[in-house]
């Protein structure tokens, strides 16, 4: 076994993923390694959900391989699912549940035990503690976002999977999340980021791919790509007030017309 | 990290999946007045001999059935699949069969909530009684009829996307399958449509469930709507989950 392999918490090898005849993913491969925060990063339809959706288990790729902490995607769905915890897009809990009810569901489900003291001391760690009979969309944007990042984690899984989980945030809310995803990290798990915000890639990410048209452009850590195209004419064009940041490394590398 | 068994997970599923089935119980009421007031409006037919007990509620019961699976069990469907509640069950690692068996165990549990509250509008209305032993059969034949409903539910779910689209299809469904039962079976659109309902999906539930009610009535043609029963449902099932689509694709 390779050092890669003892480190790597999850290995994308040659993924590709078709919609029809259409290619949205294009011979991708990358690695998330323990204790680190990866970003995702790409234009709106770049493949970065394609990729990140084969990565869950709610597509089927056509070919590649996928592994999580050793276990084969494919061949051990249930072990490798195990291992990791999501975040959506979007908050899809049952609306008529409570808070209390949607922990006790998703706690179950990952064979976690839990009483109602346990549930108690989740929702106050999350400072949520008097919105356990709460339904989800009572809570604001900020709290939502608090249960569900809790619940992706509620099984202390190895890596945890957030799509684009500051979309909406107030700076506290995101700071507060930012802090929560540090944490992950610093526990020795991973985390494997998808966002759009390069203040955020640029703040907590470890290491980031960029992901254009299906395609790996590259994988770096933040302040390697930065140094790396300081000189290039195209970003030193779009630098504003002559600081180069990962904003114009990005859309110098992925073009600036506007994707759909 | 702990492996969790199939049977935990489930009894997680079927918890939220009752519990949400309780929040929502003004919809399911409303699932139930239909078939007792229909009922209502038939008591002066069974009154006058011109319908047999069994027949009305069995109508009835066929009616509830109706409205559980094309109205309740495939709005659900349509509006969790929108919400992507199923892709955040789908990314955990349980079987996907357990998040559809969950949502069936519930409607099941709604059929006997149905079979219970027609019987005893069926006392009260019309002095209906049936002996212990044939509530066994007749929740079997419901069950079996039931299952063609919730089929047939699967395939407009399956085929169409949108939950709006969803909603006023199975609505038009139910409407068309109320009418042209009712009217069809009762001859006054003529002998062929007669015989066409008899052996649609409302004629042979409705068969069924009136035969299972009184056994010496089960002839030949009520063993040939059983058939038909398992084969539509069979069918229904079929092409509902070759054709599912987990996300609405928004």
């Amino acid at each position: 076994m390779s050092q890669l392999e003892t480190t790597s918490i999850l290995q994308v090898q040659n993924l590709n993923v078709f919609y029809g005849s259409f290619q949205a993913v294009k011979d991708v491969s990358f690695d998330v390694r323990a204790g680190e925060i990866f970003g995702l990063l790409g234009p709106n339809g770049a493949g970065k959900t394609s990729t990140l959706s084969a990565v869950e288990g709610l597509i089927k790729p056509r070919s590649g391989k996928i592994t999580v902490f050793g276990h084969d995607l494919k061949t051990n769905p249930r072990e490798a699912k195990s291992n990791m915890g999501v975040q959506l897009q979007a908050n899809s809990f049952q609306p008529e549940l409570t808070i209390a009810e949607i922990i006790q569901l998703f706690g179950g489900i990952y064979g976690v035990e839990l009483s109602k003291d346990k549930i108690h001391d989740i929702l106050r760690e999350i400072k949520l503690d008097d919105s356990s009979s709460k339904r989800f969309g009572q809570l604001s944007g900020g709290q939502q976002q608090r249960v569900s990042l809790m619940i992706a984690s509620i099984h202390n899984p190895q890596m945890v999977l957030l799509d684009e989980p500051t979309t909406g945030l107030d700076p506290q809310s995101r700071r507060q999340l930012w802090e929560r995803m540090e944490t992950i990290r610093e526990s020795g798990r991973a985390v494997l980021l998808t966002t759009h915000s390069m203040e955020e890639a640029e703040s907590v990410c470890d290491r980031i791919g960029i992901i254009d048209h299906g395609k790996i452009i590259t994988i770096d850590t933040p302040e390697s790509l930065i140094e790396k195209h300081r000189h290039d004419p195209d970003v030193i064009q779009l630098s504003r007030k002559g600081r180069i940041t990962l904003e114009d490394v990005f859309i110098a590398l992925t073009g600036k017309e506007i994707r759909a | 990290m702990q492996n969790t068994s199939t049977s935990i997970v489930l009894r997680s599923l079927l918890r939220a999946d009752f519990t949400t089935q309780w929040r929502n119980r003004r919809s399911f009421i409303l699932v139930l007045i239909i078939p007792v007031v229909i009922l209502l409006t038939l008591k002066n037919a069974v009154d006058t001999g011109k319908i047999p007990p069994q027949v009305a509620v069995a109508t009835c019961i066929t009616i509830g059935l109706m409205a559980i699976g094309l109205m309740g069990y495939t709005n659900t469907i349509a509006r969790d699949r929108d919400k992507r509640i199923f892709q955040r069950l789908r990314v955990a690692p349980l079987p996907s069969w357990s998040i559809m068996a969950s949502r069936l165990s519930v409607q099941i549990a709604m059929i006997v909530v149905l079979i219970v509250i027609v019987c005893l509008a069926g006392f009260n209305m019309l002095h209906f009684t049936l002996p212990p032993a044939t509530y066994a059969l007749l929740f079997l034949c419901a069950v079996a009829g039931g299952a063609v409903y919730l089929g047939m539910g699967q395939v407009i779910v399956g085929l169409i996307r949108s939950p709006e689209t969803v909603n006023s299809t199975t609505r038009l469904v139910y409407f068309v399958f109320i009418m042209s039962g009712m009217i069809g079976q009762s001859g006054l659109l003529g002998d062929v449509t007669q015989e066409i309902v008899q052996w649609s999906p409302y004629g042979t539930v409705e068969r069924i469930v009136a035969s299972s009610m009184n056994i010496s009535t089960w002839n030949l043609d009520s063993t040939y709507a059983l058939l038909l029963t398992i084969g539509y449902a069979g069918i229904f099932f079929f092409i509902g989950i070759r054709k599912f689509q987990w996300d609405s694709g928004k």
